[in-house]
């Protein structure tokens, strides 16, 4: 699960003013935090095998559009490029789904159900 | 009805040593004091950035030089242009928010801040910009 920073004790241990977020979905810093969480969860399993995040222990089968899959094999590819990561298209698709559902806080998800009778 | 298949990953060694590292903190170190046009020793403080990082935090990688641009509001707007190096450290949430660390860090920021003659030190830390523009001596 994803460790939340107490943004006001960093300002403070600093001497400094929070400023804002940045993109942290996307553009550079997405990209170089995305990164950094691909390289900080994958493990090699006991067994062997490619490298997975112990904490995903639930499979489902996800329809995807084509694009949507060659999009997932060229950031796959770049990462590895990067980084030197082998993590697998479906694998970013995991991470990316994580990353998007823990940012949508419960107002957000109430906000997405229409009100009974709403056409 | 079919078994449910679930794979568990073990404990298996990591693909990378080092840890849980995912905050990534970004250093900006500038090329340029305030008035635009002195050059300031950037080298030097890329130098000692990295060992500030490596000695607090474990790490970092300097980047080649980039191409930027900040609004100096405390002089009517005046745009100054540099050429940053950015600096890349890859910790630990516990290690970002250890009270040590944290003034080591703000003390290497203000030390650049005020030699370097700066209007602000930038420092990005997981996805929140954080502006250094007090330098006092420490």
């Amino acid at each position: 699960m994803k460790t939340q920073l107490d943004m006001d004790k960093i300002a403070k241990g600093l001497g400094a003013e929070r400023r804002g977020k940045v993109t942290s979905t996307g553009g550079y810093f997405g990209a170089m935090q995305l990164l950094a969480d691909i390289e900080a969860r994958l493990r090699v399993p006991t067994g062997g095998g490619r490298p997975t995040d112990p904490g995903w222990t639930e499979r489902r089968l996800v329809p995807l559009a084509p694009r949507t899959l060659e999009r997932l094999e060229e950031i796959a590819a770049k990462v590895r490029e990067h980084g030197g990561m082998r993590v697998e298209p479906m694998q970013l698709a995991a991470l990316l789904l994580e990353k998007t559902t823990e940012k949508l806080g419960q107002d957000e998800a109430e906000n997405l159900l229409r009100p009974s009778g709403a056409v | 009805m079919a078994k449910k298949r679930t794979k568990t990953a073990g404990k298996g060694p990591r693909v990378l040593s080092g840890g849980r590292k995912r905050v990534l903190v970004v250093l900006f170190v500038p090329s340029v004091e305030r008035d635009s046009a002195t050059q300031i020793d950037q080298p030097r403080w890329v130098d000692s950035s990295l060992e500030m990082f490596g000695r607090v935090f474990g790490g970092a990688t300097a980047y080649p030089k980039a191409k930027g641009i900040w609004r100096d509001d405390e002089r009517g707007g005046a745009l100054v242009k540099d050429e940053p190096v950015v600096v890349h450290c890859y910790t630990t949430p516990a290690d970002i928010q250890n009270g040590r660390n944290l003034a080591e860090l703000g003390s290497f920021c203000r030390k650049m801040g005020r030699e370097a003659r700066q209007g602000e030190i930038g420092l990005v830390v997981g996805d929140e910009y954080f502006a250094i523009r007090e330098f006092g001596e420490e």
